[in-house]
């Protein structure tokens, strides 16, 4: 027998001395299907669970703490690390939060711009939705599949930002670039291949495919209350037959200018989750489509003008005297909102992110609060998960699309 | 058959190829470094990236393990927060001889922008790091040169373990020095 | 002499504050919306303050009434997700902590916050039964203010670790953490007495010691792990391959398929 000690410390996971008949099986926080760092405790009766109990916290990094000790534009990077497969929306759900706490609106052209990206962004985080979903059923070659879409995405947010994965793409009051020339062009290209492998690649590969059906068929089945009460959003809610979309209901941005369906599933299950997925790629594609040729008849403006709030355009600091004076408290201070809280929502590809501010007057906020998707749908595995079998655990993980930067912050 | 019989001394040589037990152990640790799938934060997206289609990895001989015991390479790809710490740790140790860390990311290498309670101000306050990664987050590409590096680290190597420097977790003066590995 | 740092909010603060800035507050608009004039008929008796703040429905109670109100909000009004819950600090300057609750409504699309203020020490009734998504955010808030919640069915630490001390959304409690955070993983792991051995974290970002052979290599430039720090070029050579050459002009044609 091994003797414990600090260094060397004898672990177990499994106990098999219970009265109960019962296991109990750590599953996490490093398991290659535990979409990060989640850890589940699962009592296992045979190889059906009987409580589950998600133990999260293992990427804790006090991003909420940090809010309060950095300025609103220093923080706005810290945002690209929350849900780290989407940052755009992260960026921008906070910064539609400070531009309603200042009561500023981006220019038009921005707001085109934004819109384009956050589209991609949900196509980015679908595509790994689905890539890394079949690859905890078994489908390998699906991952590899939408890597390859993906890849290609990213080579468009990299154009445009320069960064792949942390894009910080947004800024307070606008966006910091216009687009690189050629880029439309590009993800005119983009939306047709998407569209053209949707429909040839991943559907024809997953939406009839025997095994699938059958792993992902009333496997993790939420009523429509359920998902009300545990505080789903996004797909898990319209996955559940409610037809609730915050780009709809309560539109921010150009979404109601623009032409979309929401689609829902009444199916409740896994797979009816997953083809909600792939509809919503088709949609923001649609919309993507519609974005292009409302880009050239904006005003080139990117930045809104707040000189109170918005440092000027280089060209002005460089220029007029006064704008300079302004960049330079902006930079060092830091802009001062108005006292007051907010709370924005905004439909991620998650589900609703929503930061809520409270604002002292200072150029440091007084109290964020990141809502997010995922951390909800956390907590709703420890009750999804009952009765389930242990095979269908690593499947329901899946379909709740969790990211644990957004769990934990 | 005649046609069979190859002269050795008139066409390639013998086939014997002479080299040192180092060379031929450390060709073998190199060209097939099996990492631990140990995707903490950001950088595991694109730690799976580097593994995915455009980038793959596989093509070193690098093949992601889901197991430390299987594991030669742990590649700590993200933010390590203290109550990860301790598991962190564990599977270091569950790893077998010879293992090598990279510690991919500015918040593996020194808690980069998370400069908080909660988060290991650096890795190798914990584990002995071989190869620093910087960038938030490294491109794959980044991450296949760290691997590179380290294939050409390994290639330096005894093939005798015990015979290498290996990091110690000692403090910066280095007066007091531990094996803690 | 040393700086004087205030106990009680240990956050960081605006350095310089011009001395005729006025803070301006966000404008906080009666109720006029029909569905909300319905809300606040609803729960009438129970609110002491109403008032719509950029879309939102904001109701102040009592902490005694949370139950209740909540109950009237999701029966009556239609409120059947509770979105968000969690806390502010104002233990500084009041000694008391504002709790709140944003809740949607589906159907009409609306969002009410219910706010209030919950005294130091006092403990608050868990909506648990009504919102099972409260059943996560209470614990969160009891893990990082230290709220107590009554009749939660698992009240216990969510984030943090189960032996951590302190409450890290405290205004008292610092950024970088006290004394037990910064050796929290020492300890863990190897125990106090490697304190000395390990050292204390380095929390200055901008720290750089150039000739530390431990930790840094300057490429082109290396010695063995912990010898001394040379300027002599080293003789290690690096495949061109790998390395790349960034006087070389780059090649323009792009993938087709981007």
């Amino acid at each position: 027998m091994q003797v414990a000690n600090k260094l060397s410390p004898f672990f177990e996971n499994l106990n098999f001395e219970r009265d109960d008949n019962t296991m109990v099986i750590n599953f996490g926080p490093q398991h290659p299907s535990a979409h990060g760092q989640l850890r589940l405790v699962l009592e296992l009766e045979g190889e059906q669970v009987v409580k589950a109990y998600p133990d999260i916290g293992y990427l804790h990094r006090g991003i909420e703490k940090m809010a309060e000790n950095m300025t609103y534009n220093e923080f706005l990077p810290t945002t690209d690390r929350l849900d780290y497969i989407a940052s755009t929306s992260n960026n921008y759900a906070y910064a539609l939060a400070v531009e309603k706490l200042l009561g500023i609106e981006a220019p038009r052209r921005a707001q085109v711009i934004r819109t384009m990206l956050l589209e991609l962004n949900r196509i980015i985080s679908h595509l790994f939705f689905v890539a890394t979903h079949a690859l905890d059923v078994g489908a390998m070659s699906v991952f590899l599949y939408a890597f390859r879409e993906r890849e290609f995405a990213m080579d468009l947010m990299e154009d445009y930002c320069g960064a792949r994965l942390t894009h910080s793409a947004v800024r307070i009051g606008g966006v910091p670039l216009d687009l690189p020339a050629g880029w439309l062009e590009n993800l005119a290209a983009f939306c047709d291949k998407v569209d053209y492998e949707l429909e040839h690649t991943y559907e024809a590969l997953l939406t009839e495919n025997r095994i699938w059906k059958m792993r992902l068929e009333d496997v993790g089945v939420i009523s429509a209350e359920d998902a009300l009460s545990w505080g789903c959003t996004g797909p898990m809610l319209r996955g559940s037959g409610v037809k609730y979309d915050i780009r709809k209901e309560e539109p921010y941005e150009l979404y109601s200018e623009l032409d979309f369906d929401i689609p829902v599933s009444d199916r409740c299950d896994s797979y009816g989750r997953y083809r909600l997925y792939m509809a919503e790629m088709k949609e923001s594609t649609k919309i993507l489509r519609q974005l292009i040729p409302m880009y050239s008849k904006t005003e080139p403006q990117l930045m809104a003008h707040a000189p109170q709030y918005i440092s000027a355009p280089k060209e002005e600091i460089m220029t007029q005297n006064y704008a300079l004076m302004q960049h330079f408290v902006l930079v060092t201070q830091g802009m001062r909102p108005p006292k007051g809280e907010v709370y924005v929502p905004t439909e991620s590809p998650k589900g609703e992110l929503g930061f809520y501010i409270k604002s002292e007057g200072e150029p440091y906020a007084y109290r964020l609060k990141c809502r997010a998707p995922s951390f909800f749908h956390t907590g709703l595995l420890q009750e999804l998960l009952v009765g389930t079998y242990i095979a269908d655990v690593v499947t329901i993980i899946g379909s709740t699309n969790i990211v644990f930067g957004e769990v934990d912050r | 058959m005649a046609q069979h019989q190859v002269n050795y001394a008139s066409t390639a040589g013998l086939p014997i190829a002479l080299t040192s037990v180092d060379k031929l152990v450390n060709w073998g640790r190199s060209n097939s470094l099996w990492p631990l799938t140990y995707g903490l934060a950001c950088c595991a997206i694109e730690m799976m990236a580097s593994g995915a289609s455009r980038y793959d990895f596989d093509r070193m001989g690098t093949i992601f393990r889901a197991s430390p015991r299987q594991a030669d390479v742990m590649i700590l790809a993200g933010t390590l927060s203290k109550k990860h710490s301790e598991f962190a740790r564990r599977l270091y140790d569950q790893m077998t001889e010879p293992k090598w860390v990279i510690s991919m990311g500015s918040c593996a290498n020194t808690g980069g922008m998370f400069n908080t309670y909660a988060t290991v101000q650096g890795v190798d306050r914990i584990i002995p790091v071989d190869i620093y990664l910087p960038g938030c987050a490294p491109r794959p590409e980044t991450l296949q040169y760290a691997m590179m590096m380290l294939q050409k680290k390994i290639r330096r190597e005894s093939a005798d373990m015990k015979k290498n420097t290996k990091q110690d977790l000692t403090t910066q003066t280095g007066k007091k020095r531990a094996r803690l590995i | 002499m040393r700086k004087y740092v205030p106990k009680d909010n240990v956050q960081k603060k605006a350095y310089y504050t011009d001395r005729f800035h006025v803070v301006p507050r966000v404008p906080r608009v009666a109720v006029e919306d029909a569905h909300f004039l319905s809300v606040v008929n609803a729960v009438k008796a129970d609110i002491t303050d109403s008032y719509v703040e950029i879309g939102t429905l904001v109701l102040h109670i009592k902490p005694e009434d949370n139950f209740k109100v909540l109950q009237v909000l999701k029966e009556q009004c239609g409120y059947t997700q509770c979105s968000e819950q969690s806390a502010v600090d104002y233990l500084a300057k009041d000694n008391e902590f504002e709790l709140f609750w944003q809740l949607l409504n589906v159907t009409e699309a609306k969002r009410v916050r219910v706010v209030c203020r919950l005294a130091n020490g006092a403990a608050i009734e868990s909506v648990e039964s009504l919102f099972k998504s409260a059943n996560f955010a209470e614990r969160e808030m009891f893990d990082m203010f230290g709220i107590k919640v009554n009749n939660h069915p698992f009240l216990k630490r969510i984030i943090m670790p189960d032996d951590w001390e302190g409450h890290p959304l405290l205004k008292t409690y610092p950024l970088q953490g006290d004394e037990f955070a910064s050796w929290y993983e020492v300890d863990k792991i190897f125990g106090k007495e490697y304190r000395d051995i390990i050292g204390p974290e380095n929390r200055d970002p901008s720290k750089i010691e150039r000739e530390d052979t431990k930790r840094f290599s300057r490429v082109g430039y290396e010695v063995p792990f912990g010898a001394p720090y040379s300027e002599e070029q080293t003789d290690i050579e690096y495949s061109e391959t790998v390395l790349v050459d960034y006087n070389k002009k780059p090649s323009k044609t792009l993938d087709k398929r981007r």
